[in-house]
């Protein structure tokens, strides 16, 4: 791996290619395609959380004018698969907004009005609506045919699915502890807060070839997605990916793109679909909303001597939590002996939880880097000295298996203790809290393409929609491999036909795996390179080296000659075998796990409960950072968001299961004024798998934010709110009923 | 949105005309709430009578007080320093983009509970004039979205006496900026009156607070002094008893600092 002396491109903080389209408002995002002849889908909702449907009958909205196509449940396979019902709702309606029809028409408006046409006669049944009403004895059943971990021969239940991992023997490790700590903890649905609203054109030809342009986070899964939910073939259908307004993980599933392809289909026309803000809240995935019971114990020094903690995680209409994740990343910081995690995975009647950044670590996490705190506070120890205790290190199994390679953590821990921000004593009137973040990170299928122009510019194809600066990244790692200029490269993320199969973008994968195909698809253009530039000096190709850009005969070799570079070699192509492309896939392994360690100090007004966030500070392991300022994008933002779920942000629900708060006037992210300086310190412990050290920066960002402020309260306040979010009524009434 | 006729009159009276012959018409000033109100479908008014032609903007002062034409902007009052509680006040309104279009005019005519500027109206004691007429401040505000004015007629000014000493404080809604509960504590010439927004549903003067702060001025004369919020506003923000908290609060915050 190179040195990060030697780099020199990597490391720099080029202007993004997409900036200033984005910026001036060129940029085409989900919504902005416009096709001859093009008409518009809406989607019918269902007003009840939970219903059965006994009919829908569409005839009178494809009796009005404009109006050329309505569809519902009959028009698809009967045979489906959850997302399919999550798409167009089968039996039942599961949650307040589920589509049950869709039309299109015309125009927006009149597919609107077309939408009072449709008649659904519904048999409306109870909602269940959290965790204690789910696995309470006799709750009514989201789905009477689930059964806990397909366990047919227990009754049916609206627990999906127990996770457990289990290591050494907690018990034993309590009784040996001189101090045990323990506490529950509630966090609430969020949403990702992505700007864009999901969009998509889908048009079919007559040879029946689909073509659908959409905001997604991976067009090869809404390809497939798509696919299964029309019961067709993926040769039917190309996926061309918009620009993307904010994904954070609820880009990675279809809602509207089946509809629209079958409404297509229907109309022989092209159908655009756009969802509004309302729809967004209520239709699309949120996070879910947990209840969590963490538990440590530890010797008087500090050593965690056993650690438990029981996850529940609501699920949304359909199975599928991310509770696995959460059991792996809840005591992934620390290096123990004794311990057991349950995870359940839990249907009530809301929408689908879709993953949110790191999906389902924020929530665990805040649970056990709260007793974490409390147990620092009882043993009189720093909580930093506490983590570094008992930090995992390389060669430390992970809760979930593996062991890991080289990781960043105790350079996080041992960079947080000497920051300015850390050694500096807490302002008057504040408190601090510290927690631990981690995400493993994924790697996956990546291709990549690496084209010549013939005047030696460099394009790069690849599969993997940018939602935090890919391209620029793509171009960096690109431009230090082939030794050329950043600006003598493109990168562009090509649809479906046009590059090879590539994984979504998520788990953090994207510079990591897709990084890894460019780079060995750069070398690949190297190789042919040195076959060329052997050729034209009439020597072997073993005996050419690349050096800065440049094709050079190797030291010793007896070839009087200038060097080649791209645009040389590129100049006489057609002489030594014609234009030049490169190519690599991978199936990456070895994505190395990111930590962090984030601070704030902040102020608890009293007299109103309002929060005022003073000071926050994160420091993560990029591995290497190829654009160190995206890499400190990402730990804002991430520190953005878990703030704002940490003292905001929450999907408010009245009993009859619809949501209170579907807009952002009412559903609470934070601005830039409700914010401090974020300071960032990135540490680089490569990744020893990454050609040049790269490990995920996009998750981990948002895993320590909730306990940190939760912890920083707890210091403020003297006493412990463990639900979030902490509003200004709750932390009042928190505050006045500890008063008496 | 629904479909609306879109009218742009020139004059005071072609705009009341235009009102008088809708079916059901609305007066559009900034449009800070109406906007949102129509694109949300929650009204569907068949006439939309624009009053950005009339000449209604401008802050004049007079000896004693400050007159303010109704289009007035509320950057407009926030860059200005005869009243600087009022300043105050209109710098704290939504965000740049709703200072830039929202009026004054508009703010009080709406009567929204979470408006900021009515809370002025009621402390300072403002005059409300319109086409048909003055109205006192303490006639002026009569339930949710309420006002005294006469059907058809519009705001045109409002004047405001100058205060000896003024102060406004609110707890914002974290993302709209509403005031959740916003206190105005003013004394012109002698008279001490202490104006509330967001906590009811329309602004309203809290009396107890003007007699403890007519015999004391002070912080300390404020505390354990009941407010009664049993006809407060409860929503998904604040409970009508958390309202009622924070009008104490923030009343406390304004005397303080002015005393």
């Amino acid at each position: 791996m190179a040195e990060a002396h030697d780099l020199k491109v990597i490391g720099t903080r080029p202007v993004r290619p997409d900036g200033v389209e984005k910026v001036t408002g060129r940029a085409n995002f989900g919504a902005d395609l416009y096709l001859p002849g093009m008409i518009h889908g809406k989607v019918l909702r269902s007003p009840y959380a939970h219903a059965r449907i006994k009919s829908v009958d569409v005839s009178g909205a494809l009796a009005m004018e404009g109006v050329l196509a309505a569809v519902s449940r009959s028009d698809f396979p009967e045979e489906t698969d959850d997302l399919g019902q999550n798409v167009i709702a089968r039996d039942k309606v599961l949650y307040h907004g589920h589509a049950v029809a869709a039309v299109a028409a015309s125009t927006p408006l009149l597919a609107e009005q077309a939408l009072d046409a449709i008649k659904v006669d519904y048999d409306v049944l109870e909602p269940v609506l959290s965790i204690d009403q789910a696995i309470a004895d006799g709750a009514t059943l989201v789905n009477e045919q689930m059964h806990t971990n397909g366990d047919a021969s227990q009754p049916a239940s609206n627990i999906a699915a127990i996770t457990k991992f289990e290591r050494g023997d907690a018990e034993k490790g309590f009784a040996e502890a001189d101090v045990v700590v323990e506490g529950e903890f509630r966090v609430p649905m969020a949403h990702q807060g992505y700007i864009e609203p999901h969009a998509c054109t889908a048009t079919i030809n007559e040879e029946g070839k689909i073509t659908v342009w959409c905001s997604t986070q991976g067009h090869f899964d809404v390809r497939t997605q798509t696919a299964a939910i029309l019961g067709t073939s993926i040769s039917k259908i190309k996926v061309i990916a918009s620009e993307i307004g904010g994904g954070f993980g609820g880009k990675l599933s279809v809602y509207l793109e089946p509809l629209a392809v079958k409404l297509s289909e229907l109309s022989n026309r092209p159908v655009r679909m756009v969802m509004n803000r309302e729809e967004v809240f209520r239709a699309t995935g949120p996070t879910s909303a947990t209840w969590c019971k963490a538990k440590v114990g530890a010797k008087k020094d500090g050593t965690i001597t056993a650690a438990t903690a029981w996850l529940s995680y609501e699920a949304g209409a359909f199975p599928g939590a991310p509770v696995g994740p959460g059991c792996m990343s809840v005591l992934a910081p620390y290096d123990l002996e004794n311990f057991s995690i349950e995870g359940l995975d839990v249907l009530v009647n809301k929408p689908k939880v879709a993953a949110y950044r790191a999906p389902g670590a924020p929530q665990a996490m805040h649970a056990m880097e709260c007793v974490i705190d409390d147990l620092a506070r009882e043993l009189g120890m720093d909580p930093i000295d506490l983590r570094l205790k008992n930090a995992a290190d390389e060669g430390t199994q992970a809760p979930y298996g593996p062991k890991f390679p080289a990781i960043g953590l105790k350079a996080c821990l041992e960079a947080a203790k000497a920051h300015p921000n850390y050694t500096a004593p807490v302002p008057e009137g504040c408190g601090r809290g510290v927690a631990c973040g981690f995400w493993f990170n994924i790697g996956m299928q990546s291709s990549a393409e690496v084209l010549i122009r013939e005047d030696g510019t460099v394009i790069i194809n690849e599969g993997s929609p940018d939602i935090g600066g890919s391209r620029a990244s793509m171009c960096l790692m690109a431009a230090e491999t082939l030794g050329i200029p950043y600006d003598r490269i493109n990168a562009h993320v090509a649809d479906t036909e046009s590059t090879g199969y590539c994984n979504m973008t998520g788990g953090s994968r994207t510079t990591f795996a897709t990084g890894m195909a460019v780079v060995q698809a750069c070398e690949d253009i190297i190789a042919q390179c040195k076959e060329r530039a052997a050729m034209t000096w009439d020597i072997d190709a073993d005996q050419v080296d690349w050096d800065d850009g440049q094709a050079v005969p190797k030291p010793g070799v007896n070839a009087d000659v200038d060097p080649l570079s791209l645009a040389d070699i590129a100049k006489t192509w057609g002489r030594t075998g014609g234009p030049i492309l490169g190519r690599a896939s991978v199936n990456a392994q070895g994505a190395g796990a990111g930590f962090s360690v984030n601070w704030t100090d902040l102020a608890v007004d009293r007299e109103t409960g309002k929060v005022d966030v003073k000071a926050y500070t994160a420091i993560q392991d990029a591995g290497r950072a190829i654009h160190p300022a995206y890499v400190e994008g990402q730990m804002q933002g991430g520190a953005a968001q878990g703030l704002g779920w940490a003292l905001n942000e929450e999907y408010i629900y009245d009993d009859n299961g619809v949501m209170e708060n579907a807009g952002f006037l009412d559903y609470r992210v934070p601005v830039a004024s409700d914010l401090p300086m974020i300071d960032t310190q990135i540490v680089e412990v490569p990744n020893p798998t990454h050609p040049y050290g790269v490990r995920g920066v996009g998750e981990t960002p948002i895993t320590a934010p909730l306990a940190a402020t939760s912890n920083a309260v707890r210091d403020a306040l003297g006493f412990r709110v463990s639900e979030l979010p902490m509003s200004p009524p709750r932390l009042l009434e928190a505050i006045d009923s500890q008063e008496g | 949105m629904y479909r609306f006729n879109y009218h742009k009159p020139d004059g005071m009276d072609a705009a009341q005309q235009l009102m008088a012959d809708a079916e059901d018409g609305v007066y559009l000033s900034g449009g800070m709430t109406l906007i949102p109100t129509l694109k949300a479908r929650l009204a569907s008014p068949t006439d939309v009578i624009d009053l950005s032609g009339l000449a209604l903007s401008g802050i004049e002062l007079a000896d004693d007080s400050l007159t303010i034409g109704a289009l007035t902007l509320h950057s407009e009052v926030a860059a200005g320093n005869e009243i600087s509680s009022l300043s105050n006040l209109a710098l704290a309104i939504g965000d740049a983009q709703v200072r830039n279009r929202g009026t004054i005019g508009g703010s009080i005519a709406n009567s929204d509970p979470g408006a900021d500027y009515p809370a002025a109206v009621m402390a300072l004691g403002a005059t409300i004039n319109t086409t048909a007429g003055a109205i006192d401040a303490d006639d002026f505000f009569q339930g949710l979205f309420e006002t005294a004015l006469e059907p058809g007629a519009i705001v045109t000014s409002v004047t405001f006496p100058v205060p000896g000493r003024a102060a406004y404080e609110k707890f914002p809604n974290p993302a709209s900026r509403y005031a959740v509960v916003g206190v105005m504590v003013a004394e012109t010439n002698g008279d001490i009156r202490v104006g509330v927004t967001g906590a009811g549903p329309c602004a309203y003067r809290q009396r107890n607070f003007e007699q403890a702060l007519a015999d004391n001025f002070s912080v300390a004369a404020l505390d354990g002094l009941e407010v009664d919020y049993a006809e407060f506003n409860s929503d998904i923000h604040a409970s009508a008893e958390y309202r009622g908290h924070l009008v104490g609060v923030m009343a406390r915050r304004a005397v303080a600092q002015i005393t």
